[in-house]
């Protein structure tokens, strides 16, 4: 694999991990449903 | 005495349920192989610019239309698009897409499906562990769908079997409602899922270079065969298409799902952050397992050179032939070939229950049916329209209905609602009902992107695909003269069925009229 296929694996792995994080944090955080 | 709807009982619950309806067989074969035939990395440029002008927007405008429509006790496009655009009489009969299109996929995709359940047993049991190449898979399948006789089965009498325990199970899950039964499946299907799809993940990670007479065909380089930028791709409109198109099919915005899983929230309830949460973890599912397991494990034993055909073969092919073949070269390959199937099976019914329930949704709301006599009437009539799927396969009936009820109404539907939502409900009013109850702003930037860019964007998609995909395929043009009769009567039975449908809202309007 060459060095700008770890990039693009890498950002894109790390992109959506840190949003699927963040917005999960945020959901158990937050109030639940009405 | 008011009837009261279903609701969620938990927020991750609506969560997981609507990433469970997003997660389906394209993320774990078709996301792979479209990233290794449009130009490796480079490839997610444009998905990633798919993603956050057309697939979030979207999701966030299903997500608020729904709960809008909740709010009428709509729970289906009929109604929802009714409450939104309530002076023009005609507005409903354009939501019957979003029942039609439901139903149509569910009738051929509850049959592949129960292919995912059967290879989960067939795994176990090591019926195909003897076989070592790729034309000895591929008669096993052709011969398990009853497309020919083979020594591996006679007849379709097994494959019937098994999509009748799914079809049971589809219909004993949407029995039970939305909180009893939907959700209650998807809160321990989708951990499972997840758990499956790492294990594989973790097995293929640690394939290492099985044949040290071939080192080149190694794992690291089965990752770089689908991650090595091409950016020569990025100059072709094909490409840019192709992601949008994946964006599009992964998170199951137009098919009238979300619309009616959101109409079960409250008022108060908030939709951006859910929503965002059930787009990135299906995200996850398809770029982080779905472009780790087949082709990086396929290029380790097929190498290079085949690796290319088989990102081609398309999605059954490296489902159901490629996959199993990869997976019995290694140890344990009946639970290997286990897990694979059964993830596949998992998002397959966490899919499916969501495309059973707006039909069911729409007899209940507009019809005030009881919840479980509705499931049977849908249990009926969607068993009778299964069996074409079933039954003349080999005619191209499931390709029909996919074109109908997957692609074509799906980017229709989804023009229509962008355009209610944006240009009729008003982008103010839009935005401020986007935020009731929210728990995250949404950027700025999306009111403008969700008014001209998303709009935008599929009306480019469409006229492409028109011109490139439709057109032949509308006109019949690749047809053969033996399968053209079958074609023909799909096509004719999807227009009663559709026709059918307006019929029901024009009498469940004049009923609500009647009774005031």
């Amino acid at each position: 694999m060459k060095i700008l296929g770890w990039i693009f694996l890498i950002i894109s792995w790390g992109a959506l991990l840190g949003l699927t994080i963040f917005c999960f944090v945020k959901v158990f955080s937050k109030k639940e449903l009405k | 005495m008011a009837k009261v709807r279903d609701s969620w009982g938990s927020r991750l619950g609506i969560i997981m349920a609507v990433a469970g309806s997003a997660i389906g067989l394209g993320n774990f074969l078709r996301f792979p192989a479209k990233v290794a035939s449009n130009g490796g990395g480079a490839f997610m440029i444009p998905y990633f610019v798919s993603l956050f002008l057309l697939g979030i927007p979207l999701m966030w405008i299903e997500w608020t239309l729904g709960r809008y429509g909740g709010g009428f006790e709509h729970g289906t496009a009929p109604g929802i698009f009714h409450s939104i655009w309530q002076k023009n009489r005609f507005i409903k009969y354009f939501g019957v897409i979003g029942i039609f299109g439901p139903l149509v996929i569910f009738i051929y995709y509850t049959y592949i499906e129960s292919w995912t359940l059967a290879y989960s047993f067939f795994s176990l049991m090591g019926k195909y562990a003897k076989l070592t190449d790729q034309a000895a898979m591929q008669s096993f399948l052709r011969g398990f769908q009853g497309l020919e006789n083979n020594p591996y089965f006679h007849g379709l009498g097994l494959a019937y079997l098994f999509f009748l325990i799914t079809f049971v199970l589809n219909i004993w899950v949407i029995y039970y409602g939305i909180k009893g039964g939907i959700e209650k499946l998807c809160k321990w299907a989708m951990p499972l899922l997840f758990i499956c799809g790492f294990m594989l993940l973790l097995r293929v990670l640690t394939l290492g270079t099985p044949d040290l007479t071939k080192p080149a065909w190694n794992v690291l380089n089965g990752f770089g065969f689908l991650w090595n930028p091409d950016f020569s791709a990025l100059k072709s409109a094909k490409v840019w298409l192709e992601a949008a198109g994946q964006i599009f099919f992964t998170l199951s915005v137009g098919i009238g799902v979300i619309l009616t899983y959101a109409s079960y929230l409250s008022k108060g309830d908030d939709v951006v952050l859910s929503g965002l949460t059930a787009a990135s973890t299906n995200e996850i599912a398809e770029v982080i397992l779905g472009g780790s397991i087949v082709i990086p494990a396929a290029f380790v034993f097929f190498g290079p050179v085949e690796i290319q055909s088989i990102a081609r073969s398309g999605v059954f092919n490296l489902g159901f032939v490629t996959t199993p073949l990869v997976l019995n070269r290694l140890p344990l390959p009946e639970i290997l070939g286990f897990l694979w199937f059964f993830l596949l099976f998992l998002a397959g019914i966490t899919s499916s229950i969501s495309l059973a329930q707006p039909a069911v949704a729409f007899l209940e709301d507009e019809f005030d049916i009881d919840r479980k006599k509705a499931v049977w009437i849908f249990a009926v009539i969607s068993f009778i329209l299964c069996q074409p799927a079933i039954f003349f396969l080999k005619n191209g009936v499931v390709d029909e209905l996919d074109f109908w009820g997957g692609t074509f109404f799906l980017v229709v539907f989804a023009t229509i609602e962008t355009i209610l939502f944006a240009w009729v409900f008003g982008m103010e009013k839009a935005w401020d009902e986007i935020h009731k109850g929210a728990d995250m702003q949404v950027p700025r930037v999306y009111k403008f992107i969700i008014k001209y860019i998303t709009p935008l964007f599929l009306f480019l998609i469409i006229g492409a695909w028109f011109w490139q995909e439709w057109l032949p395929i509308i006109f019949l043009k690749n047809v053969s003269a033996k399968n053209l009769p079958f074609i023909i009567t799909t096509r004719i039975g999807l227009i009663l069925v559709f026709l059918i449908l307006a019929i029901l809202v024009k009498l469940a309007w004049k009923r609500k009229r009647s009774i005031g």
